[in-house]
């Protein structure tokens, strides 16, 4: 200590306390920036040139985060194309999603008993709650978006080429990670949506062959999702895939410097690999120019975020899951519709005539024990992976460029297109106009479905209470309920009805034309009313029959402002 | 073409970098700012609704679960259980919300009920209690069943986010509970017992006639007290004899029977209402009005003679 404080002394005698004090703290200021000290920082925030030797390049050999990035980058790829920047994109949205959901995880304990009212309690108690759990739920869709928009564009620039191999290979890994991160994630808030979702999804893992069941037990932690299914899937998506995720970041990226960011392919010469070769006048230092480049896009990217969350995005929070009911039209997340259309494909072989159709499966049922289910779910599936996986080791052209690859993109476009027909055929409601995958009650519960979903918000919860009058009216085109917002309501159900009765659904099913329909509203409390539909009509074999579906309503449930 | 090319090939000059990168954070922090300010008025919205949607949550739950023991407008059942929407029961309650937008309920008249059992926490606690796991003494035996117990931890079929809705529910009732003389009041602890008659030692012959009535299903949507019979479809049969005697003299059965002859002692009209179901169909059950075509019409092949002779005995001996 002693020595020390001599030292200190010393130097104030000679130079003054003012000067010494500035002098200590640009000391420290130049550790903490691993190199530049006060005035270098100053000169790179004017834009001033980089003096010589130039301090800027300091902190890449001295400290950790600048040592992982570049000390410059050709001029070539600055440009908004090639890259889009979504490499980029990709990292700042999981460095946001860990931020986010750690603030999350303080609140969320994953217990069935638990999970649902915590995020009720997040939404209705803990300030800033519903701001952060808006943000981590867009911010892992647009993840999703993101990472595969910069999987599409390596793809359409042929970067995945030699020597670039295994960067894609990692960056697969990375989709799937994405993808899982996602899926896990799902399950958390523990409403129907979550809890029918992944249902449907780790079904299909009961389905494998020869290990369905175990790795089905090993996922749900018993035979159906409940507590230990829930601790599990919460484990993979705060420990697990996070982990896998960062340590596969590390390496895509190592590699990503390694080799450079890929120049343009009509720069490059055929098959040769320039991009390491910078000429100086070509280089763009990364202090300060791509520095504030990247600030520039997570402020941009953050804020886009920050307001959507604020104003038009909602994470949707559905009923308590319950086990026992399923609620109509459970749905996959949107990123694996596809994979649900994979599994409406009804024959082994499709476009086939029936009859031989039928006799192919019945083939392969009886000899290798697979149903069409099976093997569009769980084997073409996870192949569209391995494809993906060897692309680079299987392409045989070593030119990147758009001329010489005519073949490899429209193979490329084919596969976006069948990605996104199958999406469409995962839905329920098909694919337009051919009708593929829809999937659909009688004429008379889709009217109900469609007024009154079992989830989620529709037509008569969305219609605030005050606008109900209790009584019985008789659907028709020309209500008369003393209501303005009843009469309109009615009006739709009314056209809805008649729609159905004129226009088949892609299963060839009307509603009966003479069909007629009641809504019923009731006072059952003060302040809470049950709104009924009814609709009466013949079914196919020619019965009469009734369907009824109701719902109750409290003035203060607030669906219409949703 | 050109544009397109001028978009992808755009590099953004170092000033409007920082600028743009100036603009975002501002627009950050002041959406942050702009929630932090606005967010505890709108965390009490939430709640409020979130409420709400606990209490139609709970209406549900209430009629697939409740409603028949307690009535459809919380009225309570006869022989099955006490009306909950009862002033004496749930009190009356206001609901009043502050400036800051927070709802809360203030208790006008709080319940007699508690008062009387001397339960000393809240009503909403009371209800959760009993329902989740049932009544766990008996204390009157008024009342024929044992209060199921609902909660998942004893068995029953209800998860705790729908018993907290269903008593959500219950309490809301006290915005404007039903007078007390429109619903059944349970009696007070120790009270009771008498309410019951003695019952009278059957006949071999009614006792056989109980045997059939059990055997045949006929429990299953009409109750009787004390033999265990508890459905709540068609109505009691608690006194079925004087019942019948009753219906036999009103003027609606007289204006409405159809297709067979007039019941003139009560066992022809508890034959009749047995064999022929929709020859006259009673106004009231414990659901509402009574529906036809429920009750089975194909008793007259199901049942021997001798059992059917011995039914009517036992329905006309309860009194
Ligand atoms: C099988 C008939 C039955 C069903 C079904 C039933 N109850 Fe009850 N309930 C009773 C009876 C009988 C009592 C009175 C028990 C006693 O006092 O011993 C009672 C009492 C109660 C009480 C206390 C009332 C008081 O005055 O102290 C509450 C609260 C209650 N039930 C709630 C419910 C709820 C909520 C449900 C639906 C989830 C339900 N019950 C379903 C028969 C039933
Ligand atoms: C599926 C339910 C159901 C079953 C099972 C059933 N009933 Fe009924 N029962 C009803 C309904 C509903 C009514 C009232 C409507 C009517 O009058 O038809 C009724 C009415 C009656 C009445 C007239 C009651 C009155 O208050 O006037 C009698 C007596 C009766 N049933 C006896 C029986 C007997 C005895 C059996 C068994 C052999 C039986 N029921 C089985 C549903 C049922
Ligand atoms: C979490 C996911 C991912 C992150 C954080 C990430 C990050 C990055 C970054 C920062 C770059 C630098 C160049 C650029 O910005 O475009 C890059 C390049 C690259 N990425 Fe990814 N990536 C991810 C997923 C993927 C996926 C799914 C693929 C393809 C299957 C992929 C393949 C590549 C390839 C081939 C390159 C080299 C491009 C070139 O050199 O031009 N990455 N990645």
């Amino acid at each position: 200590m002693a020595f020390v404080g001599q030292k200190l002394i010393k130097q104030i005698q000679t130079t003054g306390l003012k000067a010494t004090v500035a002098q200590r703290l640009d000391d420290a200021f130049t550790r903490f920036t691993a190199g530049l000290s006060w005035n270098d920082v100053r000169g790179i925030l004017r834009g001033d040139p980089p003096p010589k030797p130039n301090p800027r390049v300091k902190p890449h050999t001295e400290g950790f985060w600048f040592h992982i990035r570049p000390t410059f980058y050709h001029e070539a790829v600055t440009t908004l194309y090639p890259t889009f920047r979504l490499g980029l994109l990709s990292a700042l949205f999981f460095t946001f999603e860990i931020i986010t959901g750690i603030f999350l995880m303080i609140f969320y304990t994953p217990s069935p008993t638990y999970a649902y009212g915590n995020m009720i309690d997040i939404l209705t108690n803990v300030p800033f709650g519903k701001f952060m759990r808006d943000l981590h739920r867009l911010g892992a869709e647009a993840m999703v978006i993101v990472v595969t928009l910069h999987m599409v564009r390596t793809f359409v620039t042929g970067s995945y080429k030699k020597p670039r191999q295994f960067t894609w290979f990692t960056g697969v890994v990375l989709l799937i990670v994405t993808l899982f991160l996602s899926f896990s994630g799902y399950l958390l808030p523990w409403d129907q949506l979550a809890f029918w979702a992944v249902t449907i999804g780790t079904s299909m893992a009961d389905a494998v062959p020869l290990i369905g069941p175990e790795l089905n037990l090993l996922l749900r932690g018993a035979p159906d999702i409940g507590a230990g299914g829930l601790l599990r899937f919460y484990l993979f998506h705060v420990v697990l895939f996070p982990l896998i995720g960062v340590i596969f970041v590390a390496v895509h990226y190592y590699k990503v410097v390694r080799f450079g960011i890929s120049l343009p392919p009509e720069m490059e010469p055929v098959g040769e690999d320039n991009a390491r070769k910078v000429p100086p006048e070509k280089r763009v230092p990364f202090l300060p120019d791509i520095l504030t480049n990247e600030l520039m896009y997570a402020g941009v990217a953050f804020a886009v975020l920050a307001v959507s969350a604020a104003t038009w995005y909602s994470a949707p929070l559905e009923h308590h899951a319950d086990p026992l009911v399923t609620p109509n039209h459970t749905v996959a997340p949107w990123y694996f519709y596809w994979l649900q259309g994979l599994l409406k494909i009804p024959h082994m072989i499709p476009f086939l005539p029936t009859s031989i159709a039928v006799e192919v499966d019945r083939f392969f049922a009886n000899v290798f024990g697979i149903t069409p289910k099976v093997f569009w779910g769980v084997i073409v599936g996870p192949l569209m992976f391995l494809l993906l996986f060897v692309l680079p080791y299987i392409d045989p052209n070593p030119s990147r460029r758009y001329g010489d690859r005519k073949i490899m993109l429209s193979l490329g476009a084919l596969f976006a297109a069948v990605i996104i027909y199958l999406s469409l055929a995962g839905i329920p409601t098909g694919v337009p106009i051919t009708g593929f995958g829809y999937v659909g009650g009688d004429p008379a519960s889709e009217v109900g479905q469609a007024f009154i979903p079992d989830e989620g918000v529709g037509p008569v919860r969305r219609l605030p209470y005050s606008q109900y009058v209790v009584g019985s009216f008789p659907i028709n085109a020309d209500p008369n309920t003393g209501s303005a917002g009843l009469d309109s309501l009615i009006r739709d159900i009314h056209n809805d009805m008649e729609a159905r009765k004129v226009r088949p659904d892609p299963l060839g099913r009307r509603l009966s034309a003479e069909a007629t329909g009641t809504l019923e509203v009731k006072q059952i409390q003060e302040n809470l009313r049950q709104v009924i539909i009814t609709i009466n009509y013949t079914d196919e074999a020619g019965n009469p029959t009734q369907f009824k579906k109701y719902t109750f309503l409290h003035a203060g449930s607030g669906y219409a402002v949703e | 073409m050109s544009i397109i090319k001028k978009i992808i090939t755009f590099r953004p000059s170092f000033t409007l970098r920082i600028l743009t990168g100036l603009v975002s954070i501002l627009i950050l922090l002041s959406v942050c700012t702009f929630i932090g300010l606005s967010d505890r008025t709108r965390l009490n919205v939430r709640a409020a609704q979130f409420e709400s949607r606990a209490i139609e949550a709970g209406a549900k739950v209430y009629y697939d679960q409740c409603a028949r023991c307690h009535g459809a407008n919380g009225e309570g059942v006869e022989g099955l259980g006490p009306g909950l929407a009862s002033e004496f029961f749930v009190g009356r309650i206001e609901l009043v919300r502050d400036e800051m937008q927070q709802q809360s309920i203030r208790v006008v008249v709080p319940s007699e009920r508690l008062k009387q059992i001397g339960w000393t926490g809240s009503l909403r606690d009371y209800i959760i209690a009993v329902t989740e796991s049932g009544i766990p003494v008996k204390t009157s035996n008024v009342w024929d069943v044992n209060h199921p117990t609902f909660g998942e931890r004893y068995g029953g079929p209800l998860r705790g986010d729908q018993i907290r809705d269903v008593a959500s529910f219950i309490v809301n009732y006290g915005l404007n509970p039903l007078p007390n003389d429109q619903a059944i009041l349970p009696p007070a602890p120790g009270e009771g017992q008498a309410a019951r008659p003695t019952p009278v030692p059957l006949t071999p012959e009614q006792e056989a006639g109980k045997q059939v009535y059990l055997a045949q299903g006929c429990a299953a949507c009409h109750a009787i007290r004390g033999v265990g019979a508890q459905g709540a479809i068609g109505p009691n049969m608690n006194r079925m004899g004087a019942v019948a005697a009753e219906r036999i003299a009103s003027d609606d059965y007289k204006s409405k029977i159809q297709g067979q002859p007039p019941a003139t002692t009560p066992e022809e009209y508890i034959r009749q209402s047995i064999l022929y179901p929709n020859a006259y169909i009673v106004p009231q059950c414990p659901q509402g009005p009574c529906q036809a075509n429920l009750m089975p019409r194909n008793y007259a092949q199901v049942i021997p003679p001798q059992d059917l002779d011995n039914l009517v005995a036992y329905l006309a001996s309860l009194k």
